[in-house]
């Protein structure tokens, strides 16, 4: 049986690579938490090839503006039709900004508009438990000084499941460091990063 | 005058002595008036033996009237003429998209027309003197037809729709298994191990043919539910061994072989005619002695099945399914959908419930008429020859009788005016 690899999106515009350490951190964690078989590196995959057909789960983030083309919306849709799962995290964290705007509407006109996901969804209990829904960053309580806390992730859902998980809380940032200094944390903030691998690879 | 009395005699001898006469052969044939030639035919208390020439598919009744015509002592024989042999079965799926698939025997070569009662459903030609069709869904009654031969199939009882259980470990695979299963319309359960003493679940796992009716193990994992799984096969249930799952010694005993070496991929598209070519597989081999190979790649056995108790296990060497799905043409999914529904409903359990039409349907079907004919009176034989003298039509023997009389007394009554001794 195929390892899961986790495979970072690749797209024209933007900045697709702004969280190059996320991965190997993400990777670490579900290697730590699980016995999911898990491919020691991750990969990078251009979300207009035919490629995305091999990596069912696909993260894709960056700070500036989006614009998806004609090719990389097809596979997307392709994808996400066939019980795929994209996983967006503003690296921003503020409200309405370029990325959040231009990449939601990308997500509409692909596959369809973002909704609020309840705290009370699957997703928070699927490994680890989270009761108050989506877990803070230290982005969102001081990291800026803007305290700006979103309450909910947003999602597009297909036949009851997650098809598009939409974050911008700046998961990017927050698990952005080398999964050695994991041991600096009383609690592994990346946690929530298993549950929504373990929820991509059951639901 | 008794020149005329001695050949009239002479010519009644040999009417009731030659084979054509008393003991005649009586030749009729099945166009459309089979059972009015056979009521005559049995009203005639001269005729001993009888040929019927058929040139269209014999009746129920008819081919009973015939049996019992023989069994009374007449010598009942038959040919046909433009009558093949012909047999058709059906045999519904065990798959909530319904369906199911059409068994057609006959002459090798022959076209065959099948159709239900919803209208045509396939034309096949006999190459090797059978066919299978697979059908999306069959309505009512499945009629074979070649020339005026005509055989007929009826719906069997309704299937009772039963869960499927997926047990494995976390992955693509697990996944979009019971997405294709529930997908098709299986009610799924499932556990998916995520850690040691961790799973995801859905769904009643209790393994019982009252609620199940197959399980699906994907991996070793399912090792540690080897006992539960045994005891539902040799009840009825159904198991699917999926990729090495046969690799843990206890389920290894259920399984139809050995899991033997991986083999790689044939091809790397997978929006080929065979996309399967394009997914490597755990070859299955060397297969139990009871065991049957389901599909083969390159003299490596990729799927097997043999018969557990009650039950079926079918093993499949594929572990990578998924990637046909994803990576496959626009028809992937539902082609992945249907390979995995197909898997699963040969092994299922069927439980029927009774259909309130099913009896009338069982006694309008007649699968195999031919081969129903031969056994009720025989094998075919070649028409007998016409005969030489033909038979005396009934009535006729009473007037020949009378002329008869009549010469003779005639001819006494000349003898005795020309006072003749």
């Amino acid at each position: 049986m195929s390892a899961f690899t986790f495979a970072t999106a690749q797209y024209e515009s933007g900045d697709w690579d702004s969280a190059p350490l996320v991965p190997a951190n993400i990777i670490d964690s579900i290697a730590r938490y699980t016995s999911i078989d898990v491919a020691p590196t991750g990969v990078v995959v251009p979300l207009a090839s035919p490629d995305l057909a091999r990596h069912p789960f696909v993260f894709l983030t960056g700070h500036l503006p989006v614009r998806f083309t004609a090719a990389e919306r097809a596979q997307l849709r392709r994808l996400v039709d066939r019980g795929g799962m994209l996983f967006v995290d503003d690296h921003n964290h503020d409200i309405d900004g370029a990325f959040h705007r231009t990449a939601t509407e990308e997500i509409r006109r692909a596959i369809g508009p973002l909704a609020e996901l309840p705290n009370t969804h699957p997703l928070y209990s699927a490994f680890f438990t989270f009761p108050d829904g989506p877990p803070n960053t230290t982005q969102e309580l001081n990291g800026w000084g803007d305290n700006l806390l979103h309450r909910h992730l947003l999602a597009v859902e297909r036949d009851g499941r997650i098809a598009v998980l939409y974050s911008n809380k700046d998961y990017s940032s927050e698990w952005g460091y080398h999964p050695e200094n994991k041991r600096f944390q009383s609690v592994d903030n990346t946690r929530f990063a298993v549950n929504i691998i373990v929820y991509a690879l059951t639901r | 005058m008794r020149v005329a009395s001695l050949a009239l005699v002479a010519w009644m001898v040999r009417a009731a002595l030659a084979p054509g006469g008393r003991r005649a052969a009586a030749r009729m044939t099945a166009s459309g008036a089979l059972a009015d030639s056979l009521r005559a035919w049995t009203l005639d208390a001269r005729a001993e033996s009888l040929h019927v020439t058929l040139d269209a598919t014999p009746t129920r009744g008819a081919r009973a009237w015939l049996a019992a015509l023989a069994r009374a002592g007449a010598v009942v024989r038959w040919s046909a003429r433009g009558l093949a042999p012909l047999a058709v079965a059906r045999e519904d799926a065990s798959d909530p998209a319904g369906g199911g698939r059409v068994l057609v025997a006959g002459p090798t070569g022959r076209v065959v027309h099948l159709r239900d009662a919803a209208g045509m459903l396939d034309s096949v030609r006999l190459a090797s003197g059978a066919w299978e069709v697979r059908a999306p869904a069959l309505v009512g009654r499945v009629v074979a037809t070649l020339g005026a031969s005509e055989a007929v199939a009826a719906p069997g009882d309704s299937l009772a729709g039963r869960a499927v259980v997926v047990l494995g470990r976390a992955g693509w695979e697990g996944k979009f298994v019971v997405a294709a299963l529930e997908e098709r319309g299986w009610p799924v359960a499932a556990r998916l191990v995520v850690a040691p003493g961790v799973s995801v679940a859905q769904g009643s796992l209790a393994l019982d043919t009252a609620r199940v009716a197959a399980v699906v193990a994907l991996d070793t994992s399912a090792a540690r539910d080897a006992a539960r799984i045994a005891r539902f096969v040799r009840e009825g249930g159904g198991v699917v061994l999926a990729g090495d799952a046969a690799r843990a010694p206890a389920l290894a005993r259920l399984a139809a072989g050995r899991v033997g070496e991986r083999v790689r991929a044939a091809s790397l598209s997978l929006a080929g005619a065979d996309p399967r070519r394009a997914l490597g597989f755990w070859s299955i081999g060397p297969l139990a002695p009871d065991a049957v190979p389901l599909e083969s790649r390159d003299g490596r056995v990729a799927a097997a099945a043999r018969r557990l108790g009650a039950g079926r296990v079918v093993q499949v060497g594929y572990d990578e399914t998924w990637r046909w799905r994803l990576g496959g043409d626009a028809g992937a999914p539902e082609a992945h959908r249907a390979w995995w529904a197909g898997v699963v409903a040969s092994a299922a359990y069927r439980a029927s419930v009774p259909r309130a039409a099913a009896a009338a349907d069982r006694a309008e079907a007649d699968p195999a008429p031919f081969a129903a004919t031969v056994s009720a009176i025989g094998a075919p034989t070649t028409p007998p020859p016409s005969p030489a003298v033909p038979t005396l039509p009934r009535g006729l023997e009473w007037w020949m009788l009378a002329l008869l009389f009549l010469l003779l007394a005639g001819e006494w009554l000349s003898r005795r005016a020309r006072g003749a001794p």
